[in-house]
């Protein structure tokens, strides 16, 4: 079989249009223009610019209609725009055109200007040859050197190609400016990789929240003993306590606050920035770790508590935070709530200027009350916002030099934590020297002879970040560089680092995949280079030291081997990268990251919820990846991904904790599969109401792979102010505007489709009426089948478009792994996977294997 | 240290053949495309920023007549009041504005506008992810600053980059970070008039052989590629050749002797303890740093907002404790006055740096240096914590094509300013505008076509004021 295709693909390769049917490359619609366009020109237009006149230097006449190969593109795209905006003909003009005529022109020309565009793409060749994107690269170098870092930040974002992929070869170019941030970026990269000298001593916080309450309630520590006293000794019970408290207080503190759990008297925290009054100081010594103490802080749901560690935390190294923690025990008693914690970094020099940004995930506080326990973050210092002042101050002057930790409880029930201490230690450091510096500098009996010890450590180096062995002379080379440069660097470490940031700048490591000379017909790649294609795919970044010992040995072309390690990849938790990257550009997500709620419509949105929104496609590809789930579950599935938020906002049952899990559903077709889910509908809205047009071009272009073709340049604006048109329904405006000729080719493709979102609102809650109207989400496709809302869509979809979607997906799923656009050559091959992928049932990891198994895949 | 003969081969076509290292002008070696541009005249920016605003009395204040900080009159007819009557000797190289701010920041507290001041970016509230974009001076600096051996002369009496939304800097390269600014002049002399330590050459040889070596990769990673492929590679390689061309023109510029600067006159120690001499020695840095062709472009914070910084004791050449405290006590008695008479003391310093360059011939050009030089001077508060309105002065740069002598006044509905005047509590810089001004960044693109800057857009602004 597969010689056979790799016959078929040698030919088409020695003649590109030997095999019409096999290849499918697409002709001009000739036909149609001459028996329906050319008339109606000849009619309106040739009196004017045609053989006898030429208004405007313009001849229509002699255009060459073969918009796929001719050179008069640039002139359809004038007609097309002065006819559909009604500029031609001209007013004073004998001739007219009548609506259907100018349909039949406007038609024509949109679908031949669309089909242009894709061929022209297609003749510029598949080359897989490109630069790493922004995150291939960062994960690449995370994964090389071993260090949760961000080394992207500063580097351009990528555009997206026509098909919505970051990493297709066409869009990836490099600059001067891009190329100095790498150089920087390695650099930097090597700094923070690699260490000197000693051990750096760490520094310590232990803080107490006993010691924490005697800063603001000095007589706190007495008055905890008394009562306590009273409670052991006069059968003083702690309802006894706490209403004395109330009556103290009046009321129960709301705010975070610190309260001793047997006596229950509290006293709110507070923070402030001037004079850094509320700074703590660290200490050299790790100070004990105490038993757990009844005093603690209680932070309550969107409540935050502020630590202030003064400037006494180094420059550099990870930080670690350390929490005591436990779920407070409450009047109704909720088992099975747990609260969820994430951490916050700032700083406050002065009154308008202060920053405070997210360093550390939600953390799930899963100790039960009483039975506290240690929870951590690590922060990377050198990666985080610090305070400007910090060395040029001191403590109590302004501008403040302080810099605070601040804990946030995430939960969205009303269940609270308490912590009783907190530990600090800056650096903390399990190995010393550090694994990403013995990564590079590893133990070798060389290491008196420097010159040598560089070669290893720089061909070790080199062959696992270029992803193959190399040869002596590129290991030559790069000692010279090493001879060249050490004379002028304090020590060998320094000139190390310069050369191997070399090797993290260089073409060698920056750019992927090769081709052959095009006419020497497909050849199989190498192992290697199967090893960096199938890495790039599954967790877009460099293979790891398995992966690449057995493309070395030659095995991973073997089909058996070949499966175990994608398998095995596919189990990795770096493929949740390739879930990520992959759904956000297959659905076009980075339209969610900019999307901005009206706020007069909708009130403030939870921020944690729009969170979820981002979070619910990527973790419903991640489910139905692992689980090899059916793809058809994209268009319904009787189960979806929600936390907390998702589920009160869908009005479903009630779910506990901020983590995506499965969760079944009932089977009234509402929610299940993408089309129902809040980000998705939410990005195709205005911010304010929904959008069907947005939705159906969404639905054709991402899903079925279907684009309509763009819009014409001038499109006519609806009269808002018009009060016959105000007292339509969007349905009916939509309805109305298209019934100009200019229009109804294409929107009465796209449309009908989007009309049956309309029971989803601007944020995606389901909604039954409009403005006191109940909703009318049901449309008319151009066949005349009727779509009832979402589930007729869905409906629809199953029954008839099931091979549509699953070669729109294999499509796009293959474009990704190829890093290229897809083009008409390789369109027989994507048929057969998904032919294939039919007949196995039709699984997202089967789709995965069928491709890395393809010739697509395998050859170049 | 010595560069071996070998490792120049690849470079000698960037030096030609037997012109001597000692040439001072980098024109010669510069793209292709400014062959011709030896002779054309310089053009030079300079920006200066006053924090907390200025006397804003309303028309029934007693003060209103002499201490308002905007002119009285119209666009050609106005007169000065005291505060800027000092600088009335340069009214026919001056243009006043009124009705610009920047629209991302009308409803911020000015306490958080010095960062936004040069870049028009929208910088978020309180706690907020800070994010920024590149400054007017970088834009311009990107453009001019290969003429010179320092591109750009950050500034700011305060010093460093200060802290998002407090910021010690006019200056945001192209992610939108804060440069660091200088505020000892002794540093600022040395590091334009006192030649470099090695330790910059080194540096530099060090990029020169990386480079090398990435040249040598991309040459052998060609070899193996098809003719398609080797186009995209291309790009890496014009890369680098061009990363080792600025390179090599860092490298020659330490071989080019500093300009030779007589520093008697200067006290090079002075700080702001003794506010009116720091401020004319920064003054006179910049004005050096111009003659000499060190740079053309810089900035000088004159300090930052809300006080607490070193700057607060610039009102202590007038007589006064704090400036920042100056902008709280409009309503006390002699309020605005006092704060007029600071403000007169700082119009009066930044004249005497402009009359300074006007009395100076421009050299290897005609007129002055005034002509040639763009001085844009303002704070990003004009009342009370109020981010509108900005008061705003442009000077200097007659042969830049700026008209001058007038006082332009932007927007609807505040043409006597009296909707942006008399606020002295927090609600008013909050309040909803009734009327309406034009963006910042319309004058901004204004003054980079102007100098010669081919760009159609900045700060979201695509538009230019026509009667600049």
């Amino acid at each position: 079989m597969k010689n056979a295709v790799l016959v078929m693909l040698v030919a088409y390769l020695l003649n590109p249009f030997s095999w019409a049917d096999v290849t499918d490359i697409p002709r001009a619609n000739l036909e149609t223009y001459r028996e329906r366009v050319e008339p109606v020109l000849k009619a309106a237009c040739f009196e004017c610019h045609g053989p006898k006149k030429q208004k405007g230097s313009f001849r229509i006449d002699t255009l060459d209609s073969d918009l796929l190969t001719g050179s008069d593109v640039s002139w359809w795209l004038e007609v097309f725009e002065v006819i559909s905006n009604g500029e031609m003909p001209p007013e004073d003009a004998e001739a007219r055109l009548t609506d259907e005529a100018k349909a039949q022109v406007v038609d024509w020309l949109s679908s031949e200007i669309q089909l242009a565009s894709q061929v022209r793409r297609s003749q510029q060749g598949h080359t897989s040859f490109r630069r790493m994107t922004r995150y291939e690269y960062n994960y690449s170098m995370q994964d090389l050197l071993g260090l949760q870092i961000d080394f992207s930040r500063d580097l351009p974002p990528e555009t997206s190609s026509e098909d919505g992929f970051k990493n297709s070869s066409e869009m990836l170019q490099m600059t001067v400016g891009q190329l100095m941030q790498y150089r920087t970026q390695a650099r930097r990269a090597m700094e923070l990789a690699t260490v000197r000298g000693n051990q750096p001593k760490p520094v310590y916080y232990g803080i107490s929240m006993r010691d924490f309450t005697e800063r603001f309630d000095s007589g706190y520590a007495a008055s905890v003993a008394r009562t306590g006293k009273r409670i052991r000794e006069e059968g003083f019970t702690l309802e006894n306590a706490l209403e004395e408290e109330e009556e103290k207080y009046r009321k129960r503190p709301g705010g975070t606050h610190f309260r001793n759990l047997l006596t229950g008297q509290g006293v709110g925290a507070r923070w402030s920035y001037p004079g850094a009054k509320y700074a703590w100081t660290p200490t050299r010594e790790r100070p004990d770790i105490p038993d757990v103490m009844q005093d603690v802080v209680v932070l309550a749901p969107n409540k935050k508590f502020i630590v202030d560690v003064g400037n006494g935390l180094p420059d550099t190294g990870n930080m670690r935070v350390r929490i005591r923690a436990a779920r407070l025990a409450d009047d109704d008693e909720r088992g099975q709530y747990q609260p969820t914690v994430r951490l916050y970094f700032g700083n406050q020099p002065s009154n308008d200027s202060r920053l405070s940004v997210k360093v550390g995930g939600d953390i799930v506080i899963d100790a039960p009350p009483g039975t506290p326990r240690f929870y951590q973050w690590d922060v990377p210092l050198s990666e985080v916002p610090r305070n400007a002042f910090r060395h040029s101050h001191k403590l109590g002057q302004l501008p403040n030099p302080a810099e605070f930790l601040s804990l946030l409880n995430t939960s969205s029930v009303p269940v609270s934590l308490v912590i009783d201490y907190i530990e600090i230690i800056a650096p903390a450091l399990d190995h010393w020297p550090p694994e990403s510096h013995t990564r590079i500098f590893f133990p070798s009996k060389e290491t008196a002879d420097q010159r040598r010890y560089a070669g290893e450590v720089l061909r070790r180096f080199m062959e696992r970040a270029w992803r193959r062995p190399v040869s002596e002379d590129e290991v030559g080379q790069k000692l010279q560089l090493y001879d060249r440069l050490r004379p002028r660097c304090a020590d060998f470490q320094e000139a190390m680092i310069e050369v191997v940031a070399s090797v993290l700048s260089s073409p060698k490591f920056l750019y992927l995949g090769r081709t052959v000379e095009r006419g020497e017909g497909s050849q199989r790649i190498t192992d290697l280079e199967l090893a960096s294609r199938l890495s790039f795919f599954l967790w877009s970044s460099v293979p790891d030291v398995e992966l690449l010992a057995v493309a070395r040995r030659g095995a991973l072309s073997e089909a058996a081997i070949l499966e175990r390690q994608t398998r095995r990849m596919l189990a990795d938790p770096k493929v949740g990268r390739f879930a990520r990257h992959y759904t956000r550009q297959w659905l076009g997500m980075e339209e969610l990251d900019f999307l901005k709620f009206d706020a007069k419509a909708h009130g403030r949105v939870d921020p944690l919820l729009v969170e979820s929104m981002k979070q619910e496609p990527v973790a419903f590809f991640s489910e139905i990846l692992r689980l090899n789930r059916p793809i058809l579950d994209f268009v319904h599935s009787d189960y979806a991904l929600l936390n907390d938020r998702l589920a009160k906002h869908y009005g479903l049952p009630e779910v506990f904790g901020s983590e995506l899990r499965e969760v079944s559903l009932s089977s009234e077709g509402r929610r299940g599969g993408l089309l129902g889910q809040a980000g998705l509908l939410a990005m195709n809205s205005n911010g304010k109401d929904s959008n069907p047009l947005k939705r159906g071009i969404w639905l054709l272009d991402n899903l079925l792979n279907d684009p309509p073709p763009p819009p014409p340049p001038v499109v006519p604006e609806i009269d808002l102010a018009d009060p016959e048109i105000l007292k339509l329904t969007l349905k009916q405006r939509m309805e109305d505007h298209r019934d100009d000729p200019a229009c109804s080719s294409c929107h009465s493709k796209i449309d009908p489709w989007g009309i049956a979102f309309e029971n989803f609102d601007a944020l995606g809650r389901w909604r039954d009426q409009i403005g006191g109207a109940p909703v009318d989400a049901s449309s008319m496709l151009f066949n005349k089948e009727e779509l009832r809302g979402i589930k007729g869509v869905k409906d629809y979809l199953l029954a008839n478009r099931q091979d549509q979607f699953a070669r729109a997906l294999t499509h796009k799923m293959a474009s990704y792994a190829l890093g290229r656009p897809i083009t008409f050559s390789d369109r027989s091959e994507v048929d057969r996977i998904t032919v294939e992928l039919r007949e196995r049932g039709g699984g997202l990891a089967d789709l995965v294997l069928l491709i890395v198994k393809s010739d697509l895949f395998q050859l170049n | 240290m010595h560069t071996p003969l070998s490792s120049l081969d690849r470079r000698k076509f960037l030096r030609g053949a037997g012109v001597a290292l000692a040439l001072p002008w980098m024109e010669t070696f510069a793209d292709p495309g400014r062959a011709g541009s030896k002779s054309s005249p310089r053009k030079r920016l300079a920006c200066f920023y006053l924090p907390d605003g200025v006397p804003m009395p309303l028309e029934k204040d007693p003060s209103f007549k002499d201490w308002s900080w905007f002119p009285h009159g119209g666009r050609t007819d106005f007169s000065l009041t005291r505060c800027m009557e000092t600088l009335a000797p340069l009214r026919n190289e001056m243009t006043v504005f009124s009705g610009l701010s920047h629209p991302a920041v009308r409803r911020v507290h000015g306490h958080r506008n010095a960062d936004q001041f040069l870049t028009g970016a929208n910088t978020g509230a309180m706690d907020d992810e800070y994010k920024n974009s590149i400054s007017l001076d970088q834009v311009f600096a990107a453009h001019a600053g290969e003429h010179t051996r320092h591109a750009s002369l950050v500034l700011s009496t305060d010093g460093g980059t200060g802290s998002p939304r407090g910021a010690h800097t006019l200056s945001f390269n192209a992610e939108g970070r804060p440069i660091p600014a200088e505020h000892k002049p002794k540093r600022i002399f040395d590091m334009l008039f006192v030649k470099s330590g090695p330790d910059a050459a080194r540096r530099l040889a060090l990029s020169q052989s990386a480079l090398d070596d990435l040249m040598e990769d991309a040459r052998s990673l060609k070899h193996s590629l098809s003719k398609h492929d080797q186009e995209t590679l291309a790009e890496y390689l014009q890369s680098v050749r061009e990363t080792e061309m600025r390179v090599e023109k860092a490298r020659r510029w330490l071989d080019v002797a500093v300009p030779v600067v007589n520093a008697d006159g200067l006290k090079l120690d002075v700080t702001p303890e003794d506010p009116r001499n720091f401020l004319r020695t920064m003054y006179e840095l910049i004005y050096l740093a111009f003659k000499t062709d060190s740079t053309r472009v810089a900035t000088y914070q004159l300090g930052r907002e809300n006080g607490v910084g070193i700057s607060d004791y610039l009102a202590r050449a007038v007589g006064f404790k704090a400036a920042h405290g100056l902008s709280h006590e409009t309503k006390n008695p002699d309020g605005y006055k006092n704060f007029g008479v600071y403000c007169r003391f700082i119009n009066e310093e930044l004249g005497r740096f402009a009359s300074r360059l006007k009395q100076t011939p421009e050299p290897d050009g005609d007129g002055n240096m005034l002509d040639h030089t763009a001085l844009f001077f303002g704070s990003a508060s004009s009342a009370f914590h109020l981010s509108r309105n900005y008061p705003l002065i442009l000077m200097g740069g007659r042969k830049l094509g700026f008209k001058h002598g007038q006082y332009l006044k932007y927007g609807r509905g505040n043409e006597r300013n009296q909707a942006t005047s008399g606020i002295s509590s927090d609600s008013g810089w909050n309040g909803e505008m009734s009327y309406t001004e034009l963006p910042l960044s319309n004058l901004y693109l204004t003054m980079l076509q102007k100098l010669g800057v081919e760009t159609e857009s900045f700060g979201g602004s695509t538009e230019v004021l026509s009667e600049v």
